[in-house]
């Protein structure tokens, strides 16, 4: 780095700026997004003195988020103040959980003083920057110039990760590795590099690349808390706790930790500790994502009120906005339910959620929900009327939420039969979310007078197998591959195409050629997994990336 | 602001400021710029830093500021600060000769553990050394150098110009006075409030070998 002499005032003041000999801004194409029509010009004009040519505006969320769907922007101006009921935190995250967000565009915040203090600690969604409001040209000049700069260097990353190649990102990664120039380009390839390793669920390889991060630098808060996560799915909860416990302990306001332990305390049955700890970071950093942890962890706990005040603070935080989920509409409406309330029960699904309908899996829970409050209010017809519906609205599918909520609805309007069919249905279809749904299961029974039956509906053969995968998944990890592979054939056994198991077996076996070398028998195996896979689930996200990893292993 | 309608007033002239900031940059963009308007953009920016200070050490006298701790590159961030320094884009029209401002890498002192690297608000700490280089450029005859030193548990940034030497403590005092009397003596309570809101903070302003330091140092991590 050269020492860097300001330009004296005439330099800057006699127009025309000045060509960077890396970034060519002309090349480069912008959004701004801004409420204030005068702030998104001026944001654009600056953006064109920089030599952008291709500048988009948007002034409202939904209309960035059509711009942003149909081009790859290279960089994103956000204001975090887009209206009242959507920040521009709120859209950020939003882009990130449904993954729209490109890995090659630039995203960058722009806040007031008040707000920034508050954003900065949103560590789970971060933009590339923030930027102060109000933000002189030569400032925006230069922070673009570096994320740019950083951007094309570890670009042949970011578009491997945009195709979902992680496979060939990590060894992208590799390449880039070998010639960083400096400890700050080093430490942004491993980031990107760990991305990648989690999306293939490689935890063995991730540690390797945190502790190479951690030599580089050991305190970054990312690798902490990457390091502390992946403590987590390898089953060492002491040591997860420690890592979370010490990044709080250097930020007290950092959510992300608090999340992680509150899922540690769930694991060691903790349900007060994990509450306590959820409605901390809801309050840290409010967002309506936070008040629906918080609203359900209080609902299990039976602490009606909070969970009350929680959904309302969900629906109250997304209504409008692009995070609005109507299932809080359901949360609210059975808690009132729960609590006696069944006229603001129904007030709340008839009135407040008119706008999402009555039809599909929403409308069956609707209707469930619904079908108990007008039953406690006397009007046993209407109950079993809204029940008939919900029942024949359901037909063939499966889907856990809806089942558990009409199973409930069942055991507590008489039919036990339903019930118990309903609810033991919807925790073996609940796959991903079986802890979850069996929590709720097992509550639904208790509350309706049936806790003798709880073991037998929460069984059912579904237990069984996802014990076993849990299982095998700990071996996996920790590379006792063969003693993995007998729990997968145990689970299978059961249910021969059992999704988890299958999934864990496909993955268990690329591992297993990965960190021991090839095998003939293993990739006969392996490759019989993954083809029973891609005929179970036809063009899944993960089954084809569990290919490439094969393909990549195989071919080396 | 307790008023809620003062409030909204200083956030309706602070945004409006900007505006009128963006457009005079824009202006000055032309070749044709007159000198007016370029006086205007300066005066303009003069305004606006002078608002934020006052702002931010209103928020710190009356609820205390709650700095955003984030992690900085301390090289990158001094020589953005260096580079985007308004004051001392001015520097040049105080005096009528050209004032350097450098950042300095051969001073500059990563640690040993943290490598460069530190936690802390850097819009606070950057606006801090922007008034901490209005002062250094005001008073500079040639040459201001910035840089940071990392040791132990502390974050130590360094401005120094080349204004008062060896045995010119009369200028060195004069500073000193001015800074607790005049209208940008904000300069100073900024810097002391926002290096003890990260702990431990303390300013320092001394006459050394060559010319005057400013020193401004506090806690590693908040």
């Amino acid at each position: 780095m050269a020492n860097l002499p300001v330009q004296g005032i005439n330099a800057l003041f006699s127009g025309g700026f000045i060509e960077n000999e890396y970034v060519h801004f002309n090349k480069l194409s912008a959004l701004v997004i801004d409420d204030i029509s005068a702030m998104r010009h001026a944001v654009r004009s600056q953006l064109q003195s920089l030599g952008m040519n291709k500048v988009s505006v948007a002034s409202n969320a939904n209309d960035a988020l059509e711009l942003i769907k149909a081009t790859a922007f290279d960089v994103i101006m956000c204001d975090y103040n887009l209206n009242s009921t959507s920040s521009g935190q709120h859209f950020l995250e939003y882009l990130r959980n449904e993954n729209i967000l490109n890995a090659t565009s630039v995203f960058v915040m722009l806040t007031a003083e008040a707000e920034y203090s508050f954003v900065a600690n949103a560590v789970e969604y971060i933009p590339d920057d923030y930027l102060l409001k109000p933000c002189s040209e030569s400032k925006l000049r230069s922070r673009l110039e570096r994320l740019i700069d950083r951007r094309a260097f570890l670009m042949p990353v970011l578009k491997a990760l945009d195709a979902k190649q992680y496979d060939l990102a990590v060894t992208e990664c590799n390449k880039l590795l070998d010639i960083a120039p400096d400890a700050r380009r080093r430490m942004d390839v491993l980031r990107r590099k760990s991305d990648a390793q989690l999306a293939l669920g490689d935890h063995l390889s991730v540690l390797e690349t945190y502790a190479h991060a951690a030599a580089v630098r050991g305190d970054a808060p990312w690798v902490m808390m990457g390091l502390a996560r992946t403590h987590y799915a390898l089953g060492d909860f002491a040591q997860a706790a420690e890592m979370a416990n010490m990044l709080v302990g250097k930020n007290k306001n950092y959510v992300a930790a608090y999340e992680l332990l509150a899922k540690i305390r769930l694991e060691s049955d903790d349900d007060e500790g994990a509450f306590e700890l959820l409605n901390r970071s809801s309050v840290i950093l409010p967002s309506a994502r936070r008040f629906r942890s918080v609203a359900q962890a209080a609902f299990l706990l039976g602490k009606l009120e909070d969970a009350k005040s929680n959904a309302e603070a969900a629906i109250q935080l997304s209504n409008g906005s692009m995070v609005e989920k109507p299932d809080d509409y359901l949360s609210l409406a059975q808690t009132q339910v729960d609590m006696g309330d069944h006229k603001c029960a129904i007030e709340t699904l008839e009135k407040n959620a008119r706008k999402h309908g009555d039809v599909g899996l929403f409308g069956v829970a609707k209707g469930a929900i619904l079908a108990q409050a007008y039953f406690d209010s006397g009007d046993h017809e209407k109950a079993r009327k809204l029940m008939e519906r919900s029942v024949s609205l359901l037909a063939n599918r499966t889907d856990s939420v809806a089942m558990t909520a009409l199973g409930k609805a069942a055991l507590k309007t008489g039919d036990v039969v339903l019930g118990m069919k309903l609810l033991t249905q919807a925790v073996q279809v609940s796959g991903q979310d079986e802890r979850v749904i069996a929590r709720h299961v097992k509550k639904s029974m208790i509350d309706t007078g049936h806790a003798d039956k709880v073991e037998d509906v929460i069984d059912g053969g579904r237990k069984r197998i996802l014990l076993l995968v849990d299982e095998a998944t700990k071996l996996m990890r920790s590379a006792h591959f063969s003693e993995a592979n007998q729990k997968v054939n145990e689970a299978l056994a059961i249910h021969e195409e059992n999704l988890e198991a299958l999934m864990t077996a496909a993955q268990l076996h690329l591992l297993w050629l990965k960190h021991e070398g090839m095998d003939a028998r293993v990739v006969e195996r392996a490759k019989a997994y993954l083809s029973t896979l891609d005929k179970l689930v036809p063009n899944n996200q993960k089954v084809m990336n569990f290919y490439r990893f094969f393909n990549d292993i195989v071919s080396n | 602001m307790q008023n809620p309608l003062s409030a909204l007033v200083i956030h309706d002239i602070k945004n409006a400021l900007s505006l009128l900031e963006i457009d005079l940059e824009q202006l000055n963009h032309r070749k044709d710029t007159p000198l007016e308007g370029r006086r205007a953009y300066r005066r303009c920016i003069e305004l606006k830093t002078r608002l934020v200070s006052f702002l931010t050490l209103y928020k710190h006298d009356q609820s205390g500021l709650q700095p955003a701790m984030v992690e900085v590159d301390l090289a990158e961030f001094i020589e953005d600060l260096v580079r985007n320094s308004q004051s001392a884009m001015m520097a040049e029209s105080h005096h009528g000769h050209q004032i350097v401002v450098h950042a300095d890498n051969e001073r500059m002192k990563p640690g040993s553990a943290a490598g460069g690297f530190g936690m802390f608000d850097e819009n606070l700490v950057e606006l801090a050394l922007e008034s901490a280089l209005n002062n250094a450029v005001r008073y500079a005859h040639r040459r201001v150098d910035v840089w940071f030193e990392q040791e132990a548990d502390e974050i130590v940034f360094r401005v120094l110009d080349d204004g008062a030497g060896v045995g010119e403590l009369g200028e060195l005092m004069q500073r000193k006075i001015t800074e607790k009397s005049s209208s940008t003596g904000l300069g100073l309570a900024l810097c002391k409030a926002v290096s003890e809101v990260h702990g431990c903070g303390s300013v320092q302003l001394e006459s050394v070998p060559g010319g005057t330091l400013f020193t401004m140092r506090f806690r590693a991590a908040g």
